[in-house]
């Protein structure tokens, strides 16, 4: 079996974290790290707090391929991290439906596994081509992404 | 060409395409300037849009031609 096992996704099913827990998880891991972004329901400070819910899509080839870059980015960074699992929901949500989940697997808990996963919700976050639309008590509206894509990315 | 547009967009087109009449390779920066020509009610956005070429992020001096997947998109908002 792979010591390096990978999973990407863009789906329009529920993230079943168990199942992706199971599948980056090799002989050699004793810890395993699991971002998990859920649909936030109130967010306090914004002009309208109040979110209900989000519908995201994507450009699914290019999504799929920026996520195996992002899983090669983090292995460049992080030598001891094993699995890495990466899958982004699209589709209508609910708050607090799992919308994100970056599952890495390592062998100690001081592997860098909780680092990985870190940087790479941060990246999926940059480059992945996925765009949600917000719907509030006072209507809905594309969420505008911040980050502006270098040669590279 | 067939050109693909996603969020804002597509919104804005209202179709999930578009098609831009292309003669021969071209560069991103013309390819905008074409694209507000042909689509006027896209321009306001596309300062601001990210385009991609084959399913990469491609810069203003990069190369565009007819047989190319182009996409055009707002900056990413996932996770």
């Amino acid at each position: 079996m792979t010591t390096q096992p990978e999973y990407f996704d863009i789906t329009t099913e529920p993230i079943d974290l168990n199942a992706l827990q199971r599948r980056v998880t090799t002989p050699l891991d004793g810890s395993v790290v699991a971002f998990v972004g859920t649909v936030r329901g109130m967010t306090p400070g914004a002009r309208e707090p109040v979110t209900e819910r989000l519908e995201y899509e994507a450009y699914r080839p290019m999504a799929r391929a920026k996520l195996a870059q992002v899983a090669v980015e983090m292995r460049q960074r992080f030598d001891d991290i094993h699995g890495i699992a990466l899958v982004q929901r699209i589709g209508d949500m609910a708050v607090g439906e799992v919308v994100v989940a970056v599952v890495v697997s390592c062998g100690h808990r001081g592997g860098g596994a909780f680092d990985a996963a870190r940087f790479g919700i941060d990246r999926l976050k940059q480059i992945v081509p996925v765009w949600k639309k917000e719907t509030r008590p006072d209507g809905s509206s594309w969420v505008e992404g911040d980050y502006t894509p270098r040669p590279g990315d | 060409m067939k050109v693909l547009l996603f969020a804002t967009l597509k919104e804005r087109a209202g179709a999930p395409r578009i098609d831009v009449r292309l003669d021969g390779a071209t560069t991103v920066a013309a390819f905008r300037a074409l694209v507000a020509a042909q689509h006027p009610t896209l321009g306001p956005l596309l300062p601001q849009a990210l385009v991609a070429v084959n399913q990469e992020f491609a810069f203003e001096e990069d190369a565009i031609s007819p047989t190319d997947e182009v996409a055009i998109f707002p900056p990413v908002s996932g996770g």
